[in-house]
């Protein structure tokens, strides 16, 4: 590991900053394929809206990531930046974003980061911490988070100070949940209003998936949501290409990079059919897998009915299929006793955000059970029995863990979608509640607008007369707010 | 049809079937008088008669019948006019199902000068290999551009517009089950699920079950399709591959339709022994209620559903496979007297030549081999 070099005060802790040049070179590959985060760079450069925002960003280290960065640092804010996930992290991407466009690994010139692929879960939360700590300021001004743990280490924090107690952590439900505990009971002792005053810093947070929106609109209906949120999920130009686009590229690269099995011919489940299952669906079935879907929700399951996939219940496919994939954002959807029914080397994977979808803690504690770790983030479970199934990314996010995640461009419209967020949070803060808010429409609108050329789209234009017809500005937003796309 | 008419403008240009009787025992639609009319131009008499009694278009033998013999009407028993035709003494003969050369077989019904026949499907084939052939016949089904064209695309488009037309049924979330994955099957398995069914695939070659397989569809024994499927589709030129036992085991409601060339496929008399009560439902759809109180749907008697419920191929398709018919019977009459008694394949050249044909009329360009990568793919490992 490397921390601190001596001429730089830059705090940071990352894997190898030798592996900066290489980071930096994805990096410039990467710009070109961002069109959005590049002309937001152009479009802001002189009027730096993001000046005096300490930025606190918890998302998957990657060289996507760093061109965020890299544009929220453009506007002018200050960052320091976490991986969501323990293993998502690209190291060489860590260690360029450290080093900056223009330091080196000896003069480090860029961001705070604390992150390295394959973090414990101690590691995990300690990275959270440093990165919500600014040497001389305490905490942040904004948060950007993916998953919501960075708002929700705030958001505990401050109720437990308000208790006067963290719950004991032996009582916690999971292995995450109490190492979490222990490190606010920890922090309690350290300062028992450390939290509370990083809360009250905080003007603003913008989460990017459907998991940590979910939380915070539980947080919202309690009244308990310390500070205005933006929910850049559910911008169009996000979950309905980040979700769907995304996984459809980086699920099947993911299986492809852990095992190298030929999907055609075999038989693959998609559990959930939201937009991750959809893109999820579609890949293994463009692959020659015969998919089959399950669902709760009766419209999704039609859905997949009607593109002519299969709808069973996993119980009802346990024995037969060859690969499991979980999309759902739910807990407990695979047990350990469907795998073991499972055949012989099935392959179980998720892509859903957390690693709850499949039971790895019942795994572990398996009678009998042998764990044959294949390769990082490949394991081989044998059941007493003899049979055994293979494990990918111990259930966490596979396309993250074994392959690269999302591409560029993809992800340009996510954290386009970002960056707006944030400098509406930064400058607009006077207009926000402390509730729960999607961007508006025409910003949409703008995000998809900007990756247009590069795709050589030719857009029609809308005539003054047809606008008038439908009763739309001629220069959008074109749909009501309710439109599904 | 601008594939045909460019292979017409030759022929009137070139007479090149000056004096000869060509016989065609075909589908009687619009398409097939287009090649009636070019076999004419070319100097051809020509005598056309039916190979399906629901297949004729009523209309097109009115138009056709100043020009030249026809002998067919919709819904009628085709038998009499093949025989008139074959009386009527043809030097070469066409057939969709080998009625035509088979009559002639009959006896000693081959004229002097007779130089052979073309056969236009699988099913006729098989007849065809069963006689104790003595003439040439040109396997025209065996072409490339007539696999292609006419089975993968033409079939697999119009089977399911029969079955739509037929039924009005909704094809997403259904699951249909297509008995046989040759290229009738895969055209239409592919077309289904574009359409948003669930598709599931019945072999007995283990090769093409297991292209199925790869290609993501799911395969399993008819018996145990039987119980999943809402419709079903038979592509096998194969007797009674949906028999007693599957019947007993189908849903209710479930359609039974056959895009091969005979309606042997579905076991008629098997099904008809099963109902206990026999009902129209719409004009190509009859519905049989079993002893289970279940009902099946038979389309179109269980006939060639694209022909009898749709409008068969659509004009493209039977644009390229008469183009192959039309130089098919040049080539018999320039080369037929060498040619041994049994079945040919088609020449290569009338492939490329029907290709090449339908590139331009599509105003698609293509590459040529330059003579040194010509010499490089006829050399040794590159050492040329």
């Amino acid at each position: 590991m490397s921390t601190t070099a001596e001429p730089t005060t830059l705090d940071f802790k990352v894997a190898d900053l030798g592996l900066a040049e290489f980071g930096r070179k994805e990096i410039r590959l990467a710009e070109h394929e961002m069109p959005g985060l590049m002309k937001t760079r152009e479009e802001f450069a002189a009027s730096q809206p993001l000046k005096g925002a300490r930025i606190m960003g918890s998302l998957h280290m990657t060289i996507q990531t760093a061109v965020l960065i890299e544009t929220l640092v453009a506007l002018g804010a200050e960052v320091r930046w976490v991986s969501c996930n323990i293993f998502s992290t690209q190291d060489h991407a860590a260690a360029a974003t450290v080093v900056g466009p223009n330091g080196t690994p000896e003069d480090p010139q860029g961001v705070s980061v604390y992150a390295w692929k394959g973090e414990t879960l101690e590691e995990y939360w300690w990275c959270t911490e440093q990165a919500l700590q600014w040497p001389e300021h305490g905490g942040p001004n904004l948060i950007l988070d993916d998953g919501g743990d960075a708002t929700m280490l705030v958001h505990k924090g401050t109720e437990y100070e308000a208790a006067g107690a963290v719950p004991d952590p032996a009582s916690a439900e999971s292995e995450e949940f109490k190492v979490f505990l222990t490190l606010l009971t920890r922090s309690l002792q350290d300062d028992p209003n450390r939290w509370t005053k990083v809360g009250q810093d905080i003007v603003g947070v913008s989460e990017e998936t459907t998991t940590g929106v979910h939380r915070l609109y539980e947080l919202a209906k309690t009244g308990e949501l310390l500070f205005p949120a933006i929910n850049v999920n559910d911008s169009v130009t996000k979950s309905k290409f980040d979700n769907l686009y995304g996984c459809r590229h980086s699920l099947v690269d993911g299986i492809n990079r852990a095992v190298d099995v030929m999907l055609a011919g075999k038989t693959a489940v998609v559990c959930g059919f939201g937009d991750v299952g959809k893109g999820s669906a579609e890949s293994l079935r463009a692959q020659g897998a015969r998919v089959i879907v399950t669902e709760i929700d009766p419209i999704c399951a039609l859905q997949a009915s009607m593109q002519g996939y299969q709808v069973q219940t996993l119980e009802d496919v346990i024995e037969v299929a060859d690969v499991f994939i979980t999309t759902t954002g739910n807990k407990d959807i695979i047990t350990v006793d469907d795998m073991a029914r499972m055949k012989h080397q099935a392959i179980v994977g998720n892509i859903g955000h957390f690693d709850n979808e499949i039971d790895v803690a019942g795994l572990e504690k398996y009678d009998g059970i042998t764990r044959i770790n294949i390769k990082p983030q490949v394991d081989e479970w044998v059941f007493p029995d003899g049979h055994s199934i293979i494990l990918l990314s111990e259930g966490r996010l596979l396309n993250l863990g074994n392959a690269t995640g999302h591409p560029s461009f993809v992800m340009s419209n996510s954290f386009t979608n970002q960056t707006i967020a944030q400098i509406e949070l930064w400058t607009k803060n006077d207009q926000y509640e402390k509730q729960v808010y999607v961007l508006p429409k025409h910003l949409d609108e703008k995000v998809a607008r900007l990756h247009l050329d590069a795709v050589g789209v030719k857009l029609t234009q809308l005539r003054p007369d047809q606008a008038a017809y439908i009763g739309v500005p001629v220069e959008g937003p074109y749909k009501p707010d309710h439109y599904r796309y | 049809m601008p594939v045909l008419r460019s292979v017409r403008e030759r022929f009137a240009a070139e007479q090149p079937l000056k004096g000869v009787k060509v016989g065609a025992c075909l589908h009687v639609t619009a398409e097939t008088a287009n090649l009636a009319r070019a076999l004419a131009a070319g100097g051809a008499e020509v005598a056309l008669c039916a190979a399906n009694p629901l297949s004729t278009q009523d209309d097109v033998v009115e138009v056709l019948a100043s020009e030249m013999l026809v002998r067919a009407k919709r819904g009628t028993d085709p038998r009499p006019g093949v025989a008139e035709v074959a009386t009527w003494g043809p030097h070469v003969t066409l057939d969709d199902g080998a009625d035509l050369i088979a009559l002639l077989h009959e006896g000693d019904a081959l004229v002097d000068g007779f130089l052979g026949g073309t056969e236009e499907t699988t099913t006729g084939l098989v007849r065809v290999r069963a006689l104790d052939l003595r003439c040439p016949v040109l396997a025209l089904n065996e072409a490339r551009t007539e696999r292609v064209f006419n089975d993968h695309y033409g079939t697999g488009q119009s089977t399911l517009d029969g079955i739509l037309r037929a039924t009005n049924v909704l094809l997403a979330g259904r699951t249909v089950v297509i008995v046989g994955y040759g290229f009738t099957g895969r055209g239409i398995a592919t077309r289904a699920r574009g359409a948003g069914a669930q598709v599931i695939i019945c072999e007995v070659d283990p090769l093409a079950a297991l292209e199925a397989r790869m290609e993501g569809f799911e395969v399993m024994p008819a018996l145990a399709a039987a119980a999943r499927g809402d419709i079903f589709i038979t592509v096998t030129g194969t007797p009674r591959v949906l028999g007693a036992e599957h019947f007993a085991v189908m849903k209710d409601g479930a359609s039974l339709a056959n895009a091969g060339h005979f309606d042997v496929e579905i076991d008629l008399d098997a099904l008809a022994a099963a109902a206990t009560e026999r009902r129209q439902v719409l004009p190509l759809v009859e519905s049989f209620t079993l002893a289970s109180g279940r009902r099946l749907h038979l389309l179109a008697q269980g006939r060639v559903v694209n022909l009898a419920a749709g409008q068969g191929h659509p004009a493209e398709i039977m644009d390229i496979s008469f183009a192959v018919h039309a130089l098919a019977v040049e080539h018999l009459v320039t080369r037929g007297g060498s040619l041994a008694p049994g079945i040919h394949p088609v020449p290569e050249p009338i492939d490329r030549e029907v290709a090449r044909l339908k590139l331009a009329a599509l105003g698609v360009g293509i590459d040529a081999l330059t003579p040194e990568q010509e010499a490089y793919r006829h050399s040794w490992g590159g050492a040329a």
